[in-house]
């Protein structure tokens, strides 16, 4: 009973006209992001997934954003068409709350036991499943001298080349609690004034706020100079730009972004999706992925290389500064508001 | 088709009671079914959604509240938005009229071979996305673009001409200029070269033609492309993201941040229904205009 409905979804979902290769099949949905994300976790861990599960496929269903992943489970709350979906932690929360998804825990996904304290995040059905961190991104043709601190974006040389993904968006929110924290900000939820202020120094530099498509192809085809972005998909634009991109961890710190792997309440191929979230955070999958794309893995047991591990956050735990996303939702709003009435008009 | 011809059309043939109405209710079923599901049905969900409970997580409850739009009238930010969508659309639209009407009027009155490679040419930016015609704009009003380097060969100072409200001008103006010169050429239909021909053979100079034949005559067009591309310009947001630089907020950018990144869905649906609203009195203004008009 249980294939033949999977079979039918999988007929119905993708079209397909093999059916008996998937009368024995069972199909794992995963709704992850796509471009980069989906390129390199496809060969790091989708296809050596399907390779020692020979009876289960995986169907890799992209999607540009957290918010539109949120979207499509809502939209399909009454019958699910994904198992699996890989999302930012604080949209993870909503779903939670949303009870769009099952609870991941050691009785399901056995590897759970192996992750670091943080990739567990209370009132969250799901577990983190990469570490991503902010990190200054500049050009290395055109700035000469590494920059070493967030406030180098206030440099007078810098003057219009700056690129910073703002708020709304979590980098700019990262921004500011970076540096209210080196400011001696002591509590975020209370307040980032020190934080705002010290944007509001970057300000007057700031060329866009709203980088496009992304801020690396910005920073690599010399548009802006210097800037702020996700470490992996930094790493990942530096070999592909041929080192013109560079990547540093200031000396203020960072704070992490964390992607959780979560279950799909009353999802087509239950067991098997458990199953496979259970490989996505196995050592050998965060191990591959770390490789491949840079995240920092959230299994504490895998043992990853030392030229990969050397461009994550993993090895400068220190400097991370420690953030409650779920938290600081609460908070968002006044500080948008800060935002836009103390840093937005210093950069016009 | 001749204006003169427009104007002559004759009145309707009266339709015979009883008959005649079955296959226009026939004829508009479709169309209004496609627009009850296609349209009405997700704009009464929108309107739903709007009075929802929203948690500063993201996570919506289906409980009723007027939360969202009180926040949205009492925060004068709002009121901001609003008024910077208006004007700035405004803005655009006036600027969209005055660079597409001399086109429109060449247009009209070629004909021919050159007519077709013309109005090709008018309709064929339309044939490429916003989105890569905006990235053009983004070569052409750089820092290093094409206007900044050739102002500083002739060393002059350059001009910030994007990242902000200019940026976006410029872009949507030459986006939305297809849409008016299709406006206006469809407008154009009472504009009779004879009646031109007779005012001037009368001793009347170009301009006055102009002011007291042509204008008049083509209002009717320029109604109808102002209201288009004021409601093009007040709901585009790629051009406003790409080319404001994250410093021009407009309600359409500002709904697709509370729905895509602060997952504030009660909120983008309420500024979506305020987008209807000012859409339905742009609608009533120009049936007002094209009554005195016509």
């Amino acid at each position: 009973m249980k294939t033949s409905v999977s079979f039918a979804i999988a007929v119905v979902l993708a079209g397909l006209s093999a059916p008996a290769a998937f009368a024995q099949q069972q199909t794992v949905t995963v709704m992850g992001y796509s471009g980069l994300f989906q390129e390199r976790y496809a060969k790091a861990v989708v296809e050596p997934f399907m390779k020692a599960n020979p009876g289960i496929k995986v169907e890799y269903f992209p999607m540009p954003n957290s918010a539109q992943m949120l979207g499509n489970l809502r939209a399909q709350k009454a019958a699910p068409q994904a198992d699996v979906v890989i999302m930012d932690v604080s949209v993870s929360k909503a779903a939670t709350d949303e009870k769009l998804l099952t609870k991941i825990d050691e009785k399901n996904v056995p590897n759970v036991a192996d992750l670091y304290p943080n990739a567990r995040i209370p009132d969250v059905d799901g577990v983190g499943v990469t570490f991503d961190n902010l990190v200054m991104l500049y050009n290395g043709e055109a700035v000469k001298d590494a920059p070493k601190s967030w406030m180098d974006l206030a440099k007078p040389e810098f003057k219009g080349k700056v690129a910073i993904p703002g708020m709304p968006d979590i980098q700019g929110l990262s921004l500011v609690l970076i540096m209210d924290k080196a400011r001696g900000g002591t509590d975020y939820l209370k307040s980032v004034e020190k934080g705002i202020a010290a944007l509001g120094e970057i300000a007057p530099n700031v060329q866009t706020w709203e980088p496009k498509p992304e801020v690396y192809p910005v920073i690599i085809s010399g548009q802006a100079v210097i800037g702020a972005g996700w470490n992996a998909r930094a790493q990942v634009n530096a070999d592909a730009s041929g080192g013109k991109l560079k990547a540093v961890l200031p000396e203020e710190g960072s704070v992490f972004q964390i992607n959780t792997i979560s279950l799909v309440a009353n999802g087509p191929g239950k067991d098997a999706g458990a199953k496979f979230a259970n490989y996505a955070l196995s050592a050998e999958a965060q191990k591959a992925f770390t490789e491949s794309m840079f995240y920092a893995p959230t299994n504490a047991k895998a043992q990853i290389s030392d030229a990969a591990i050397a461009r994550t956050a993993v090895k400068s735990m220190n400097k991370v500064i420690p953030v409650d996303w779920i938290a600081l939702a609460k908070v968002r709003d006044p500080i948008m508001e800060q935002w836009r009435r103390k840093v937005i008009p210093l950069s016009r | 088709m001749s204006a003169g011809a427009a104007i002559a059309l004759p009145a309707p043939a009266p339709r015979e009671r009883g008959r005649g109405v079955a296959p226009i209710v026939a004829l508009l079923a479709p169309i209004a079914l496609i627009n009850a599901v296609g349209f009405l049905a997700p704009v009464l969900n929108l309107a739903r959604m709007s009075f929802y409970e929203v948690e500063p997580t993201g996570a919506m409850r289906e409980v009723y509240t007027l939360a969202t739009w009180a926040k949205v009238f009492s925060d004068g930010y709002y009121a901001g938005l609003i008024f910077d969508s208006i004007t700035v659309s405004l803005g655009i639209t006036l600027l969209t009229l005055l660079c597409s009407y001399p086109i429109a009027l060449y247009l009209h009155r070629s004909s021919g071979t050159w007519r077709t490679i013309l109005l090709v040419l008018v309709i064929s930016p339309l044939l490429t996305s916003a989105v890569v015609r905006t990235y053009g704009w983004i070569a052409i009003l750089a820092e290093n673009g094409l206007v900044n380097n050739a102002l500083a060969t002739l060393g002059l100072a350059k001009l910030k001409l994007m990242f902000n409200a200019t940026g976006v001008t410029i872009g949507l103006t030459e986006i939305l200029m297809p849409y008016m010169i299709l406006a206006l050429l469809a407008g154009f239909g009472r504009l009779d070269p004879r009646v031109e021909e007779a005012a001037a053979t009368l001793g009347a100079p170009p301009f006055t033609i102009f002011r007291r034949i042509i204008l008049p005559l083509t209002l009717p067009g320029i109604a109808l492309g102002c209201l288009l591309c004021f409601v093009l310009a007040v709901s585009s947001f790629i051009t406003p993201k790409l080319l404001g630089g994250g410093r021009v907020f407009l309600l359409a950018t500002e709904i697709y941040d509370e729905a895509i990144v602060t997952l504030n869905w009660p909120l983008a649906a309420t500024l979506s229904i305020l987008v209807l609203i000012i859409f339905g009195g742009a609608l009533m203004l120009y049936s007002r205009a094209l009554r005195a008009i016509l």
